[in-house]
This record gives structure tokens, sequence and C-alpha cells, in this order.
């Protein structure tokens, strides 16, 4: 047994699932309040990714920051987690809120229609090249050795643990604080919590703000490292999002932390160990995705809807 | 209801027999076009134009724009040394390496195939281009000389012979440079090879993956998609023992990303050679372990001067070839336009017999070519990175 490629793949997965968790939680939380599969998410995951760019420019580019290379890492993340949750805000604003009782048909198309607007107007505005971040010069990337097999790096570790601490912050905000309360309330039964004086539409919006929050820090994590942004990246990180929260349970908070690690153990191990795993992890992702469609179609954590007839 | 949908689906009945009538009735017509187009002889007036396709937007952008530089410089320098005559690059963005795949690069072929005032193309940059525009390039029988696509067998295969040369060695040139200097220069034994799964990746991936086995070094091989960012991995993979990761490479961005995180692996003592694709500051940034293919250029020729004083200091070389690209399709309109007018076929007649010395050519090679379209005498030079810079060193 190679331990060392096992230990490897299992942080690589443990990286790639953090940064996948994040965006299905954004997922997940929307379709659980509104039954509505947001596709724009993936693109305010690759907003995210952007603002955080041009924030590290203003503090003076990686090579020549005006702020140590952790405190200028901590301001990307908050000024791109405040922007994109005040983007996921309006985006439910303008195109959703009107098409809330529709047929559900209608809502998905318009979140394909921002997806693609969104993807457009970022090839428009900052063009279709490659924005690089500088990592190496914006901080002392190290790894660290633990035995003889597991080796680690400090980048790799921010991720982890980040993102761990942004997931226990929104459970803790659902389950212990008012809003959280409302927002399972309505989850539960939008209309029965509009009757008992829940702001329905504030609800909505926080909810939109949060998830794309989270899906920011996904998009900056990524950056981080792996260095590069472009306007296309959010597609297939969407696709792997939303696959992640369907596995994991869409609806289900946990279910999505879980689908999102899940995915991207899968993704590592089968780059490592499977025949061609590397051109083709993203065919056993999808296939996955079709598996749990077929034969749980809840999900790992979801719970069968019952529909009163 | 029903009324509404009725009434929908008549409209779009009528928006589908429109769209097909109206396609139908242009596209015989733009085929007549570039037929005929192909055939006609042009008037050769005081301008001439040549169709110029790059990757100037998409991934390889930073590849693309060196080429529109080295493109443009050329042009300047014809048009201040020739009175009665100027030249105008009529540009196509081939978005190489984009998630559209070769479609640009075909519509562009297109575009230049049906402007009648074109008489020669420079481009496409990829090998992969160059196979998917030779059909409409060739029927309109356009000569393309290529500055940058270099597997061997887009000029072998006959599909595209008399029409398609290129003033840069070729894969199979490249991947002996690569092995040779792997064994005798370095003495390596233990080497990874990376694909990106194009053609121009994987052919020369396949080159030397035969011939460092044949050398009896230790090869193990992988691939990967050109789309990837995370490379972490398919870096787990490659073994602890590896001494050099090859990666021939398209997108310099991608090439820079790897080498970056195999450093945050803690493998950045292991050597990275990658090919021409990937001849770019962004991959010689990575630092001293790197190393690179590419034709040798001659540095101390004046118009590389001319060029740096132009660009503020900043010269990079893997445009260059596209230069001499330039200087090829205008020779031979020059040429063909003696008699104050032009066919297609003239020029293309023209290109093959190109003579251009190796004093004169900024490549550091002869310009003249094979019945194949490929330059008849074509070493590559190995590089290495230095302070950031590639220096050359085989």
């Amino acid at each position: 047994m190679n331990w060392n490629l096992f230990f490897g793949e299992l942080v690589s997965g443990l990286t790639l699932g953090s940064i996948y968790a994040l965006i299905a939680l954004g997922y997940t939380m929307v379709y659980g309040i509104l039954k509505l599969l947001n596709f724009a998410h993936g693109d305010v995951y690759m907003v995210g990714a952007y603002v955080a760019f041009f924030v590290l420019q203003w503090l003076g580019g990686p090579l020549n920051t005006d702020v140590a290379g952790w405190l200028a890492i901590a301001i990307m993340f908050l000024v791109a987690m405040l922007a994109c949750g005040m983007l996921g805000v309006g985006i439910e604003r303008f195109a959703y809120r009107r098409l809330r009782n529709a047929p559900r048909i209608a809502p998905l198309i318009s979140a394909l229609g921002v997806s693609i607007f969104l993807q457009n107007s970022a090839l428009l505005l900052w063009g279709p090249n490659f924005r690089d971040y500088g990592t190496f010069d914006l901080i002392n990337v190290k790894s660290y050795r633990v035995g003889a097999n597991f080796l680690i790096s400090n980048i790799q570790i921010l991720t982890i643990v980040t993102s761990i601490v942004l997931m226990i912050v929104l459970t803790l905000l659902v389950s212990r604080t008012r809003t959280g309360k409302a927002m399972r309330a309505t989850s539960f039964d939008r209309e029965a919590a509009e009757m008992m004086g829940i702001s329905v539409d504030g609800v909505v919006s926080f909810t939109f703000f949060v998830g794309s929050a989270l899906a920011a820090a996904a998009g900056v994590m990524f950056v981080i490292l792996f260095g590069q942004a472009s306007p296309l990246m959010g597609f297939t990180a969407g696709l792997k999002g939303f696959t992640a929260a369907v596995v994991g349970g869409i609806g289900s908070i946990p279910g999505a932390m879980l689908g999102g690690y899940l995915i991207g153990l899968l993704e590592a191990f089968a780059t490592g160990y499977l025949p061609g795993g590397s051109t083709y992890a993203n065919l056993y992702v999808f296939a996955l995705l079709i598996a749990m469609f077929l034969l749980r179609p809840s999900g790992l954590l979801g719970s069968p809807t019952i529909q009163k007839v | 209801m029903k009324k509404l949908v009725v009434a929908a689906l008549f409209a779009a009945g009528v928006a589908a027999l429109t769209t097909a009538a109206f396609g139908s009735s242009k596209s015989p017509s733009r085929a007549a076009s570039a037929a005929s187009v192909s055939s006609g002889a042009v008037k050769c007036g005081s301008t001439r134009y040549i169709g110029f396709m790059a990757p100037i937007t998409g991934p390889a952008a930073s590849l693309g724009q060196t080429q529109v530089d080295w493109a443009k410089y050329y042009v300047r320098l014809y048009n201040k040394g020739h009175k009665k005559s100027k030249i105008k690059l009529v540009p196509e963005d081939t978005e190489l390496g984009g998630p559209n795949g070769t479609a640009a690069a075909v519509q562009g072929a297109q575009a230049l195939g049906s402007n009648a005032k074109v008489l020669g193309v420079v481009g496409p940059a990829g090998s992969n281009e160059v196979k998917a525009t030779t059909g409409a390039l060739k029927g309109a029988g356009l000569g393309f000389v290529s500055g940058s696509a270099t597997n061997a067998a887009i000029a072998t295969d006959g599909t595209r012979t008399g029409y398609f040369f290129r003033t840069v060695p070729t894969d199979d040139d490249q991947s002996k440079s690569a092995s040779a200097y792997i064994v005798n220069k370095l003495k390596l034994k233990r080497v990874y090879i990376i694909d990106d799964q194009e053609a121009y990746s994987i052919g020369l991936a396949d080159s030397v993956e035969s011939q460092l086995k044949a050398k009896g070094l230790t090869v193990g091989r992988d691939g990967v998609s050109q789309q990837l960012s995370d490379f972490t991995s398919v870096i787990n993979k490659i073994p602890q023992n590896t001494q050099l990761v090859y990666i021939p490479w398209q997108l310099p961005p991608k090439g820079q990303a790897f080498g970056q995180q195999m450093k945050g692996l803690g493998r950045g003592s292991v050597k990275l050679m990658g090919g021409d694709g990937l001849f770019d500051p962004a991959f010689s940034g990575v630092g001293s372990n790197v190393y690179d293919t590419f034709f040798p250029v001659n540095t101390k020729d004046k118009r590389i001067a001319g060029f740096k004083k132009l660009h503020k200091g900043q010269t990079e070389f893997f445009g260059a070839p596209t230069f001499e690209a330039v200087h090829v399709v205008s020779a031979a309109i020059d040429r063909a336009c003696k008699d104050g007018k032009a066919t297609r076929a003239e020029v293309r007649a023209q290109i093959k017999k190109t003579n251009i010395p190796v004093k004169t050519s900024l490549i550091g090679l002869p310009i003249n070519f094979a019945k194949t379209g490929n330059l008849k005498k074509h070493p590559f030079g190995v590089y290495h990175s230095s302070k950031g810079v590639f220096v050359r060193v085989g």
C-alpha cells in the first residue's frame, strides 16, 4: 500500500471537498426555502474570486502588499463575502422574487439566464485571460510532514479549517438564533411562517446573502490554493457543488457538507487510483450523481418528500 | 390558453422555416463566394492584405499576444521600408484553449476565405487549429504559414500539402532535443510525463516517452484536462523518486500553476521541463528547476533590439517565428504581384519557393520549405530558467 499516495489524496480530497461543501451549502439553503435550484450560484463563486483579486491589487499586489500577507487574505475574504452577499440579495430581488409563485420551470430558467449573464459580464469586463494571484509571493507557502507519509501545506490547512469554521458558524446561526428559527420555519411551511408574522422576503434575502457569501469564501479559497481565476471557472464548480448538495440530500445542511467532502474525496481518489483517473475524474463524480438519483433520490441525509393528496 | 399555445407553436414554426430558408439561401452563395474568391485574380493595390489567425483572447492569450506583437513589428518594418506597397493584417481571434474548442478558429478561417482581398494567411497557432481550419482555408485556396503549430503529423499526413507551411521546427525535432538533453546532459533516470490531452501535447509526450524508454529510463505517464486547475491529486501520483516531470502543455498559466503546486507540496526540487508552448515568463518564473525547449533564436539580431525598444525593454521570443511567417507571406505576395495582379494559387506557389538565408532569418534557421511544408533545417534548442528568464543551455 502506497501510504504516501493515500494520505496525499486524502488531503487533496478534503481540501477540494471543503470548497465544494461551501458551494453546496448555498444551493441547499436556497432550495430548502424556495425549492429553487439557483444555477447562478457557481458564478457568484467566480465573482467572489475576482473581487478578491481586485482587493489584492488595491492592497498593492502580491509582491508589495501594504499589509501582512495573512491580513491581506483576511481582508480579501471579508470584502468578497460582503460583496457577493449583496450580489446574491440583488439576484434574488430582481431575478427570482416575482417568480416565487410561478411554475417551477420559470425561476429555473431565470437562474440559468443569470448564470450566463454573470459569465459573459465577467468576460466583457475583465477579459478571458487567467488572473494570477501570486499566492507564493503573498505568503510563505510551507509544507509540513507528519510521520513518514503525511504531508500537508499551510494553505491546505487554512482551507480546511476556514471551511469547518464557516460551517460551524452557519450551523449555529440556523439552530441557535431567531433568524435561524425563522429560516427553518420558512423552509418548513412558507405560508404558515408568513401567517405567524415572519417576514418571508427578509428571510429569503438573508438566505441568499449567507449562501452567496459562502460561495465567495469558496472562490477566495480556490484562488489562494490554485493561484488563478478565469470567468468560466464557476460553471464546473457550480455543477459539482450542485452534485454535492444532491448527493448529501438537497435541503439538508449537514447533507451538503457531507456531499461536498464526498465529492472532493471521490475526485481525488479517482485521480489517484482509477484508470484514466486524472482525465475522467469528472465522469466519476457525475456518475455518482446519476447513481444517487436512481438509488436514493432524496440523498444520503435527505428525507423523502411526502405529498398529501 | 390553448389558443396561446397554438399561436406560439405557429410562430416558432414560421421562425424555423424562415431561418432555414434564409440559411440555405445564404450558405450556398457563401460557399460559392469563397470558391470564386479562391480562383479569381486580385488586382495588387498599394495595400496587400494578409490574414492573421492567433489566440488573441482565451487561455493562450499570453502566447497569442506575443505573436501579435511580433507580426505587427514586421508590418511596421515592412511599411517603413517600402514606399510603393504596404501590408495590412486582417486579424481573426482563434481563442485557443477556450471552452468552444476550435470553433472560433474555423469561423475565422471561413471569414478570411470569403475576404477577396486576403491573399495568404499567417497562423493558426495550434496544431489542433491547423487540423480544424484546413478545410476552410484549403477550400478558399489560401496558403497558410504557422509560426507555432509543431505537431509532426499535420505536415506529413498529406491532408494539406502545398497549402500549409511552418516557420518552426516540428515536435519530432523538439522531442529529440528534449530527450537528448535529459539523457546526455542532465543524465537522469526517472522521468514522469503528463500531457494535456490535446493533439500537440499528446504527440510530443508520446515521442519523448518512446525515446526515453529506448534509452533505458523509467518513464511514468499521465494526462490532465486543459481546463484543470487543481493539480494536487495528479502531483500526489508522481513517484517520490521522480527526477524530472515533462509537461508539453500549451497554456503557460497552467504550467505556472502546476509548478507552484509542486512547490506547495514540497516537490519543488523536482525538475520541470516544458515544450515551446510553455516558453513564457509565467513558466520560467516558477523557479530555477524549470527547463524548456525552443528553437535557436538569434538573440543578437538588431531587430530584436528594435523590438525591445518598442516594448519598454520587454522581449520574448515565442512570437519570433510568426515574424518570419509574415515575412514569408508578404514576400510571396510581392513576388506574385510583379505583374500587378495575383491569385491565391500564385501566392502559394511563391511561398513554396521561399529562400530566406540564416543571416536574414530571425529564428536562427534558414527558411526554405520541404515538399511537406516543414523547414528543411530544423533543430530545437534547450533553455534553462535563470533568475526568472530562459537562457539557452543546449
